[in-house]
């Protein structure tokens, strides 16, 4: 046999060559996770665990990995990066998720850990000391509250009371919200236009922000408090036309078309009420109880700040909650052992200690409510009246056909237009209904 | 002939090869030699065909498949569709208006592009002071990552706080809402048009390899320097300028740009873009990452590649006879030249 023939590299060997690399390299990380399985070291200390997050990594993972032994890999949480790494069966170790609006969708498709053997055994995390909130994280396979625990809440709000600034309430000469009664939508958008202050076509001061959790969950809150609820009893479709939801419907579009504060058709461009608020040009902000621990920044903004009962547009008086932010465990994790002490260790170790005293929030377990801060003239106020509020603390079932992002996208698309063009509220709700129920459709088809 | 005649008379061959060659190692060495030049040239393209294989050809099979199925790429229950996606893009109103608002888009941004590009560097070409520092401030926006860009353009244009309705203030104008519809769609046309540099840095490139004596042979027949640029300067740049406007269609088509100057930004906020700026590529992440549809997406992305091609091959044809080649690239194909032979 000759050298060329027995060295025999021309292009069709080469690139057959090539392609198999190639499918090799593809198949690396299924391998490298295979790897990672068995050297973790599980929960024994040692090994590695990634967290996806948008939390600061310096504000908990060094301690973290003190605390624990191990490493902790933390990313920017990124919901397309998420979906892209759950889709390649291969996600971070715990994730960042609301709890409220996420559960349903991703337990209906088996993407989520069953904590329950977890929480059986564990000594740090009782379900007794639970407070009802983390039923948010529980999903039966149909409806949300029940069945397997899937996630925990690190702390959580009622997401549409609303904090206020009495200096610019003071200037307009407007009397200060009640702590125990609740305003009607009416008279809170009243409140909102009195209080905007414009000049020559901008907005100086927001009178109010009126959907810090996006204007879907608002959507649902105000039908809620009207008596009805934007889901059909399966969860499989919405019906904008009743009577409750249209209602709701109509508040929403007066509210952006008053242009009294950032709306789906002029959004906030810095994506919470937070900087507008404390650049003195935000006089109601809707967040949640949360929002408080943002005045440990500016201690003259809290003491300005006051808290107030979620506004109600009908009789039926609710305060729900939409968030119970937290963390999952994906079904598809290589280190579940690992990442259950992380678990442990966030919350019910001494981050939830701090977050507790810190005021970002109500703690998820009932053990550590009577840390909540109660310091300063604010916190004494807010914590008044988030007691109250609790009397009137609901959830909302979210639907597992959708993530929230697809029903918001729709509003996002119609909505700007129809308040622009001043389309009747009927024919919107009709546009909604046919969009949000296709995707549901789609959604029912594929997760059964 | 029979396969028996055949291998008769390529043993044949073989040996009359053999018993030409001279004996020993000249043959080896040859061999030796082509071997050696191979590996060589797989030991420096290997490395890109493996990420060419691995990176192209494998996500875009991949995304073939997908396409054919209704995934939302979480759940257990994926079917084949057949074509249903691909009859999809064809009926759904979103798909077809955002389609044709990046036609409008590619249409208005590359001739923009093209000729500012070109005007500014017919400009820095001028003998005059300061020629290199005037270079560098023109081409310093192309170096701006373009995030970094549309931030500036997000405060510049910022209705209650940006400096442009601030300069509107100061003249007793009403404040504009840049940021959306229908304004949104103009600062998306200055962002694109802020990276000129880049035109104008190839178009100068071009412009410099442009033999002196041509021009100075032009004028001392009495052309003026419009007819010079018309005539002499526009033929010979018209490789460069033709390179330039398949390269620009293929970008706009795809441009992301809409995205990074959005006012939302929480994670629905590629939903959240003002209309008027709802490109074919949003679209396609909306229908992805928002929508979940990763079947659909891909079979959005599948038409978009073909509507690519077929563009291209459009423009190669339209072009023919209107771009100005100084030598003819079939003949310098055949007989190419090589160190040492003769010009």
């Amino acid at each position: 046999m000759s050298d060329s023939a027995r060295f025999s590299l021309d292009r069709r060997n080469f690139l057959i060559a090539s392609a198999s690399a190639a499918l090799a390299a593809t198949a690396l990380p299924g391998c490298a996770a295979s790897v990672n399985d068995s050297s973790s070291g599980g929960a024994k200390g040692g090994g590695t665990i990634s967290v996806m997050t948008t939390e600061d990594p310096k504000t908990f993972q060094a301690d973290a990995q003190k605390a624990l032994g191990m490493t902790i890999r933390v990313m920017k949480y990124d919901p397309s990066k998420l979906n892209a790494m759950l889709a390649s069966k291969n996600p971070p170790d715990v994730v960042r998720g609301i709890g409220a609006l996420e559960t349903p969708y991703f337990a209906k498709r088996g993407l989520m850990t069953d904590l329950d053997p977890y929480f059986a055994k564990s000594s740090a995390l009782r379900t007794t000391d639970l407070d009802p909130v983390n039923d948010l994280w529980r999903f039966d396979g149909q409806k949300q509250g029940a069945g397997p625990r899937y996630g925990m809440a690190k702390d959580y709000s009622q997401d549409s009371m609303f904090w206020y600034r009495t200096d610019l309430f003071h200037e307009a000469g407007i009397d200060l919200p009640s702590d125990t009664e609740p305003l009607s939508c009416d008279e809170w958008l009243d409140l909102g236009k009195r209080l905007t202050k414009r000049r020559l076509g901008k907005v100086k001061v927001y009178g109010l922000s009126a959907g810090g959790m996006g204007t879907f969950a608002q959507l649902t809150s105000l039908t809620a408090s009207a008596g009805g609820s934007v889901f059909a009893e399966d969860l499989a479709s919405v019906d904008f036309s009743a009577p409750e939801a249209r209602k709701a419907l109509q508040w929403i579009l007066d509210y952006t078309r008053a242009d009294i504060g950032p709306n789906v058709a002029n959004p906030n461009p810095d994506g919470w009420d937070w900087p507008t608020y404390q650049a003195n040009r935000m006089a109601m902000a809707t967040d949640g109880y949360w929002f408080g621990g943002s005045f440990l920044d500016d201690p003259k903004i809290g003491e300005l700040s006051r808290f107030a009962p979620a506004p109600q547009l009908g009789s039926n008086r609710v305060s729900p909650c939409f968030g119970a932010t937290g963390f999952w465990i994906p079904r598809e994790s290589k280190n579940k052992d690992a990442a259950w002490k992380f678990f442990e260790w966030y919350f019910g170790g001494k981050p939830a200690q701090d977050r507790a005293t810190g005021g970002w929030g109500i703690p998820s377990l009932k053990s550590l409510q009577a840390k909540m801060p109660q310091e300063k003239p604010f916190q004494k106020q807010a914590y008044k009246v988030q007691e109250n509020e609790m009397k009137y603390f609901s959830t909302l079932s979210f639907t597992p056909y959708a993530e929230v992002t697809a029903l918001e996208a729709v509003l996002n698309k119609v909505l700007p237009g129809a308040v622009k063009s001043n389309t009747p509220t009927g024919k919107i709700a009709d546009e909604l209904n046919q969009r949000m129920n296709e995707q549901l459709a789609r959604g029912k088809e594929l997760a059964g | 002939m029979s396969t028996e005649q055949l291998s008769r008379s390529v043993r044949g061959a073989r040996a009359s090869v053999e018993a030409r060659r001279p004996a020993g190692r000249p043959g080896r060495r040859r061999a030796s030699l082509r071997t050696r030049r191979a590996w060589a040239f797989y030991l420096f393209s290997g490395p890109w065909i493996l990420g060419f294989l691995t990176l192209t050809v494998f996500p875009l099979g991949y995304a073939l498949w997908l396409s054919f199925t209704n995934s939302d790429g979480l759940s257990p229950r994926t079917e084949f569709v057949g074509l249903a996606n691909y009859r999809e893009v064809f009926s759904d109103p979103d798909t077809m208006t955002s389609l044709a608002r990046t036609g409008v888009f590619t249409a208005v941004t590359v001739p923009l592009s093209l000729v500012a590009g070109l005007l500014l560097a017919v400009l820095v070409n001028q003998p005059i002071r300061a020629r290199g520092l005037f270079r560098t401030l023109l081409y310093l926006p192309a170096v701006v990552p373009p995030v970094g860009a549309a931030l500036t353009f997000k405060m510049i244009f910022d209705r209650d706080s940006g400096s442009a309705n601030g300069v509107l203030d100061l003249l007793g104008v009403d404040g504009v809402s840049w940021l959306v519809d229908p304004y949104a769609h103009w600062v998306l046309i200055m962002l694109t048009l802020w990276a000129v540099g880049n035109v104008m840095i190839i178009s100068l490139a071009g412009l410099q390899d442009i033999p002196r004596e041509v021009l100075d042979a032009a004028r001392m027949d009495g052309a003026n320097a419009w007819q010079t640029f018309t005539r002499i300067t526009v033929p010979l740049l018209s490789p460069v300028l033709f390179f330039q406007v398949i390269t620009g269609v293929i970008a706009a088509l795809q441009s992301f740009a809409p995205l990074l100057i959005s006012l939302n930004s929480t994670p629905a906020g590629v939903t959240a873009v003002p209309q008027d700026n709802y490109l074919y590529m949003i679209h396609v992440f909306a229908q992805t990452f928002a929508n979940g549809r990763y079947g659909y997406a891909s079979a959005l992305l599948w038409v978009l590649f073909a509507i690519i091609i077929v563009i291209t091959l459009l423009i190669f044809r339209l072009s023919k006879g209107a771009v100005f080649y100084s030598f003819e690239p079939e003949k310098a194909k055949k007989t190419p030249r090589t160190i040492g032979s003769a010009r």
